[in-house]
């Protein structure tokens, strides 16, 4: 048992925001009056309710103890990778290439150990891909890299 | 239109095979990811999103409510076979259905939950029929300090109702409210949180936002989670046909838990899932033997069963009649129907009734389609619970990027994806409900117009709100739901306090 870190952490980042949402928004745009509200109202109430609401947050967590609940560092910076590398590769080299990379990617972080079912489930997603999708739906997407297909 | 020609129309409509594929399509598919722990009904939905631009508004829209329904069915499965509810709304049929099934009777527990699933369905689609059409008439008397109250009272029902730390909720729903200021304001034309950024001119892409919570952001939260799970039982077909004398207690508990699954369905802020918990409750306060609830009574089945399905359709009526979303899925629907331009709101029944008498039909066609299919299949449902989580994910990455690629081929928009998904993460070990957000997200447009026009019609005078009788009682019931955990709260600590002494 710990005191409620996440809590702690999360209750008085949204203060600050709340709180940066409020000034920015007092500062830059015009509040108007209650009958001609202008853009800068809505916002400057918004930010003032989180600011309150992530100080409501930070208070009773201060006197409380919390289950850890870790942050999955790993799964996430491999869910994150395989996300961009999917996003940057596209346009270049084509989804024949993309979708297996992002699947072994992805199953880096898998519990389960063996390579042949990684290498199996990246054929099988990369050949559904392509049916779902540019076969059945007609997406434009490019297959294979570019000037290798005319 | 009167309802029956309504309804022959929507079958007209709901029977072309462009729209039965794509609706029976959903309810399979919803099925599917109901069984399976780990992705619900909101990532189901979406994940499809995006495709959903590839087929007509109406084959779209009836695939998505597919989905969800066909969520409601797969999620009971996993439920009392496991113990391992595949969406919230499924949660308290763990109690009585799990015992069940531990005893050898889980096939009276399936056949309990998919004939009580079915006829709660039936009871919200009677429902929505009559209450749409009620409604849609009364939305013209519906002003816009009315419709800024409704919203608000649905924002905060949904995050104090059933909610353990209603602040952090209501922080959720803030946030959601302050994202969905970035853009243009349509009020000024000015730009709000743009910081010369383009890109951001329309707003946060809706999709990119929901994949990133609900796709990738679950994604993570999943993959370290249960990887094995002990496969049940075969269940055998005939074990499925439950005795005369069980099926006697059947009909009351649907017909309770339907009523009451029919009007929080409707209420916006309420939904199919606090519904289920109050069936629960209910069947529990009228049963004779109220200690045998949790070691297996059909009632504590049927109940909460009829009322999260019945929930699930009477939720369409407040979205499709006021365009106001009552929980987050809906928020979603709504976000579907206007990225294919069509807008929701009172002149819908008239001005589409394609759309709407269609989708009332499908909802009949593929909720029978489930109970026919779903009771001889369930031996493939079973054994989709094998299916490791590992072999599922690196796919459901792919669906994302590709899902939000497909919108308007922006590399940006899948690091957009890949930046929400850390902070989602972030945000459900903190347990927080990234749902709520997305309800705020959505919402907040409608309410800061609805809100300004009010004030500008009553020249800045507040009073508005409660000299209008349906804004004052909306006002009315907001108030009492801020005031209730407050008092709750204070008399716990009173309690705590007597007893300390």
């Amino acid at each position: 048992m710990q005191r409620d870190v996440h809590d702690l952490w999360w209750g008085g980042f949204l203060a600050l925001f709340g709180l940066a949402v409020a000034i920015y928004a007092a500062l830059s745009y015009d509040i108007g009056t209650l009958r001609q509200m202008g853009p800068g109202f809505f916002p400057l109430v918004l930010g003032g309710v989180l600011a309150v609401l992530g100080v409501l947050i930070v208070i009773p967590a201060l006197m409380r103890e919390s289950e850890k609940r870790p942050i999955a560092w790993r799964e996430m910076l491999a869910v994150s990778a395989a996300l961009l590398v999917f996003g940057l590769l596209l346009d270049r080299v084509g989804i024949a290439i993309t979708t297996p990379l992002t699947v072994l990617l992805a199953t880096s972080v898998a519990p389960h150990k063996g390579i042949v079912w990684r290498l199996a489930l990246a054929a099988i997603i990369t050949v559904l891909t392509w049916a779902v999708f540019v076969f059945a739906l007609k997406m434009p997407l490019p297959v294979w890299p570019r000037g290798l297909v005319p | 239109m009167s309802p029956l020609d309504g309804l022959m129309h929507g079958l007209s409509v709901a029977l072309q095979p462009s729209i039965l594929v794509f609706s029976l399509l959903g309810a399979i598919l919803g099925t599917f990811v109901g069984v399976l722990p780990g992705i619900g009904a909101m990532a189901a939905i979406t994940l499809l999103l995006p495709i959903s631009y590839y087929i007509s508004p109406e084959a779209a829209i009836v695939m998505l409510a597919g989905v969800y329904y066909g969520a409601q069915y797969g999620g009971a499965v996993a439920s009392i076979l496991l113990c391992l509810p595949g969406t919230p709304q499924s949660v308290v049929t763990t109690l009585d259905g799990y015992p069940l099934a531990r005893n050898g009777r889980a096939g009276l527990a399936l056949f309990t939950s998919m004939i009580s699933s079915f006829s709660g369905s039936i009871f919200g689609i009677i429902v929505l029929v009559l209450l749409a059409g009620w409604l849609s008439q009364m939305a013209t008397q519906f002003g816009a300090a009315d419709y800024a109250a409704m919203m608000i009272m649905g924002l905060i029902a949904a995050s104090t109702i059933g909610s353990a730390r209603p602040a952090k909720s209501l922080a959720m729903v803030v946030v959601g409210l302050i994202l969905g200021l970035i853009g243009t304001d349509v009020n000024s034309g000015v730009q709000r949180f743009t910081f010369g950024q383009t890109e951001l001119m329309d707003g946060l892409n809706l999709v990119a936002l929901a994949m990133g919570l609900f796709g990738a952001a679950e994604v993570i939260n999943n993959i370290r989670k249960t990887e094995r799970h002990t496969p049940p039982d075969r269940v055998r077909l005939s074990s499925l046909v439950p005795s005369w004398s069980e099926l006697k207690r059947l009909p009351l508990p649907i017909l309770r838990g339907a009523s009451l699954g029919s009007f929080f369905g409707a209420l916006p802020g309420t939904g199919s899932t606090i519904s289920s918990f109050l069936a629960y409750a209910l069947e529990r306060k009228v049963s004779k033997t109220p200690e045998k609830f949790g070691t297996g009574e059909v009632e504590g089945i049927s109940g909460p069963e009829a009322a999260n399905n019945s929930a699930s359709i009477t939720a369409f009526v407040p979205t499709l009649t006021l365009g106001i979303p009552g929980d987050p899925i809906m928020a979603l629907m709504l976000g579907a129907l206007v990225l294919h331009g069509v807008q929701p709101g009172p002149q819908m029944l008239e001005a589409r009734p394609d759309m709407f008498w269609g989708l009332v039909v499908s909802f009949g066609i593929g909720n029978l389609f489930l109970l026919l299919v779903n009771l001889p299949l369930i031996g493939i449902w079973v054994s989709m619970l094998r299916i490791p989580f590992r072999w599922l994910y690196p796919a459901i990455i792919v669906f994302i990027s590709l899902g939000v690629y497909s919108v308007r081929g922006s590399s940006l928009d899948i690091a957009m994806v890949a930046g929400i998904g850390i902070v989602g993460h972030a945000l459900a070990q903190a347990k927080f409900n990234p749902a709520l957000l997305l309800l705020g997200f959505v919402l907040g447009p409608l309410i800061e117009t609805n809100l300004r026009r009010a004030m500008l019609i009553s020249r800045g005078d507040p009073m508005v709100f409660i000299e209008r009788p349906i804004s004052c009682f909306f006002v009315i019931a907001t108030v009492a739901l801020v005031i209730w955990p407050l008092v709750k709260v204070l008399r716990d600590k009173v309690s705590v306090r007597q007893e300390s002494l």
